[in-house]
């Protein structure tokens, strides 16, 4: 082995142009790919802070009626099914080891009403308690003007980007309450509209539910908030408290719910499985013993309701979705196999998607970003494959006598590929080496110059408003697999040429 | 005992669309220890008949024995362990590793080897060179070498391995008499020292006078032994 790492090494020093060459490119390859793999990591890492960290969590859970798994970002307005039994969902969650925390919303379309007479606007609702939100979310959203909702509050916080979109579209100006109209604190764009601009404290919302239904409330703005990033995204999501969320949607509350004695679920069966049943032989109706039966169940509940009203469950009433955060480290895909497992046997009625499945175009842009980085980084590798395969060929080529003499006193095969392979290695050690090192160096002081954007693409690039390359230990591993590949690769061709290179060759050359 | 054998060797090569008969169908049989010269015009076929005899060429036709092998039917492997074992080159052109100095490039075979310490690869190489009188050159690359000095470190690792033969194709083609002179006195006092056999090709009248016997060869026969 001393003696190949001795000839490869002064090899490089006796061709060193040829290996300048080499050099550069493994420098440049290895620092585009340390530098591509920081951009890729820093866009994962900011993609979780921005999204799952701040709207979505890894998995989203939604009922199993549920047609399309798109349910934040569905540009048709389709109503989002749905989820009845999250006390259920909750407990088998609890129980699951790999599940950090998870936060059930309502999400669907409202019409905002001009009471003006004029157009009105839609708004996406998220209808959460805040409490939890909060705690799911920590830092997700900034109040700008007014005050965050509180644990018990019945009212909206309204996005930056929402409000100037309503003043857009309907010239109603959404304020939190108790504030008044001052043209000083209006955003450059908006100024010179405020002669027309309709200040309301409150919003009349119009929910649309999957029966298309609807039911409208009143509801007061308590804030104006900002999102954390991609405001022209989630600026659309108009927050309020989950118990309005539900009578706007016309669900039931969590405060319409009864206990209903086992004995007089059987109405509920008879409605929910089969009417025709109740016109057959067997039937409650008729029957007579059934009939008072009936009557006497119809009977009982208003006695129920006499009693002291029981304390409200939040999570008794209907939600639309379950965001699940993970415990660091956890697979998503395996979770979601897992979760929909767990799902089916306990007959949970609920669906688990991936966080990009369920924003819709939003994640897959985020993923087609990322595949075009991936593919970038690997039109690069492929360049430096082609140029280093050329230039070691020629190399390869032009050392005819020295390596068909070396076979001729006795040099097998194997010895020829191995001092092929440990002249690239060591140029890649040094030179990709080198670049990796200084594509460790260029994604820290990108790191510093914390390069922003208001951009929502751009952002979604960033992971976030702003641009934070990283490179992890593994980050740095996959670079160092990466040049290692691109060696081997680069090395196959030329040392098949070297191989093939016999004594013959040596004498007749001369 | 011959330690060559070859049996009705031919060797054709396409040129074009042509096929030039190199060999025509070569019988020859050597000793061992033998000194023996391989004498002919330009293209008569003296380095077709080396090379095929130091396995580094293959044989259209015909069978060629070297010691107890058959190599006409060897795997490449096994070509190139019998090259490494029981042949030494010595080419007109020297042919040495550029970067590695002449110490180095005798040790090379045997390093290759793998059945000898590294201070007895040391030792028995620096003995050879001691003996084709480069002691002072040890640790001269190539390069810095003059022709004669390059032959004589070619003949020293040609000898490392103790090989049963040595193939020399017109080993003084390039050298000033003086030197082709004392190549040859070096080659012939290993001969008779060692018993190696020597076969070398040379159109060159002063060489014979050194061999035990020479062949003749003209138009790819053997015209008088």
């Amino acid at each position: 082995m001393n003696l190949i790492v001795k000839i490869a090494w002064r090899n490089i020093m006796r061709h060193r142009g040829k290996s300048l060459i080499i050099g550069a490119i493994l420098f440049v390859g290895a620092f585009i790919m340390t530098m591509g793999n920081g951009v890729m990591s820093g866009m994962d890492a900011g993609l979780n802070r921005t999204v799952v960290n701040s709207f979505t969590g890894d998995i989203v859970l939604v009922s199993d009626k549920q047609e399309n798994d798109n349910v934040f970002v569905e540009f048709m307005g389709k109503a989002v099914a749905p989820i009845y039994n999250y006390v259920d969902i909750k407990k088998a969650l609890d129980s699951l080891p790999y599940v950090e925390r998870a936060l059930p919303e309502g999400k669907n379309m409202a019409m905002v009403l001009n009471e003006e007479g004029g157009a009105p606007g839609n708004a996406n609702l998220l209808g959460v308690d805040i409490g939890r939100y909060r705690k799911m979310f920590p830092g997700s959203v900034t109040v700008v003007e007014g005050r965050m909702l509180e644990p018990g509050d019945q009212g909206a916080l309204v996005p930056v980007y929402a409000q100037k979109e309503f003043e857009a579209y309907t010239n109603i100006w959404f304020m939190p309450e108790s504030t008044v109209l001052d043209s000083a604190r209006l955003p450059k764009e908006v100024k010179p509209d405020y002669a027309a601009l309709i200040p309301k404290t409150n919003a009349v919302l119009m929910g649309f539910n999957e029966d298309n239904s609807t039911t409208d409330i009143r509801l007061g703005i308590k804030g104006i908030i900002k999102y954390r990033a991609l405001n022209s995204l989630w600026g659309q999501f108009v927050v309020i408290d989950i118990e309005s969320y539900r009578r706007c949607l016309g669900y039931f509350a969590a405060s319409d719910k009864v206990d209903v004695p086992a004995s007089e679920q059987k109405l509920f069966s008879l409605a929910d499985e089969n009417l025709d049943a109740m016109f057959t032989q067997d039937s409650l109706m008729t029957s007579a013993r059934g009939a008072h039966t009936v009557r006497a169940a119809a009977a009982k509940p208003a006695a129920i309701r006499t009693a002291a009203p029981p304390r409200v469950d939040v999570d008794a009433g209907a939600y639309n979705l379950v965001c699940v955060l993970l415990k660091k480290g956890q697979s998503a895909p395996d979770c979601i196999g897992k979760l929909n497992k767990l799902s089916k046997e306990r007959k949970l009625g609920f669906r688990a998607v991936s966080w990009k499945k369920a924003m819709g175009a939003v994640g897959s842009m985020a993923t087609i970003i990322k595949g075009a980085l991936f593919v970038f980084v690997m039109f690069l590798f492929f360049v430096a494959i082609i140029i280093i395969v050329n230039t070691l060929s020629m190399a390869a080529i032009e050392r005819t006598t020295e390596i068909g003499m070396m076979r001729a006193v006795g040099a097998k095969k194997g010895f020829i590929s191995v001092m092929f392979l440990a002249e690239t290695a060591m140029l890649a050690f040094v030179f990709g080496g080198a670049g990796i090192v200084a594509g460790i160096i260029g994604v820290n002081v990108f790191a510093v110059f914390n390069i922003t954007s208001t951009n929502d693409m751009i952002q979604l690039l960033f992971g976030g408003d702003t641009f934070h390359p990283l490179l992890t230990a593994a980050d740095i591993m996959v670079s160092i697999g990466q040049l290692a590949i691109v060696t081997l690769i680069a090395v196959i061709y030329p040392t098949r040429v070297a191989r093939s290179i016999t004594p013959l060759d040596a004498v007749t050359r001369d | 005992m011959n330690i060559i054998e070859t049996r009705g060797l031919k060797k054709n090569y396409a040129l074009g669309t042509t096929t030039v008969h190199a060999l025509r169908g070569i019988d020859l049989a050597i000793e061992k220890g033998d000194f023996l010269s391989i004498v002919g015009p330009s293209g008569s076929g003296k380095t077709t008949l080396l090379n095929i005899i130091g396995c580094i060429d293959f044989a259209t036709e015909g069978s060629v024995r070297v010691g107890d092998l058959e190599i006409t039917s060897l795997s490449d492997r096994q070509i190139t362990d019998i090259r490494l074992h029981k042949i030494g080159f010595i080419f007109q052109t020297f042919n040495l590793i550029p970067v590695l100095n002449a110490l180095e490039n005798v040790e090379f075979p045997l390093l290759l080897m793998k059945d000898h310490s590294r201070v007895d690869v040391k030792k028995k190489s620096e003995q050879l060179l001691d003996a084709v009188g480069l002691a002072d050159y040890m640790k001269h690359k190539p390069a810095e070498l003059s022709g004669g000095q390059r032959q004589r470190v070619a003949i020293a690792r040609a000898l490392v391995t103790n090989p049963d033969i040595i193939l020399a194709d017109e080993p003084t083609a390039n050298l000033d008499s003086v030197t082709g002179a004392s190549i040859l006195d070096s080659m012939r006092e290993m001969n008779k020292r060692e018993h190696t056999t020597f076969i070398f090709s040379t159109h060159d009248a002063n060489v014979l006078k050194y061999a035990s016997h020479v062949i003749k060869i003209k138009d790819g026969l053997i015209t008088k032994e």
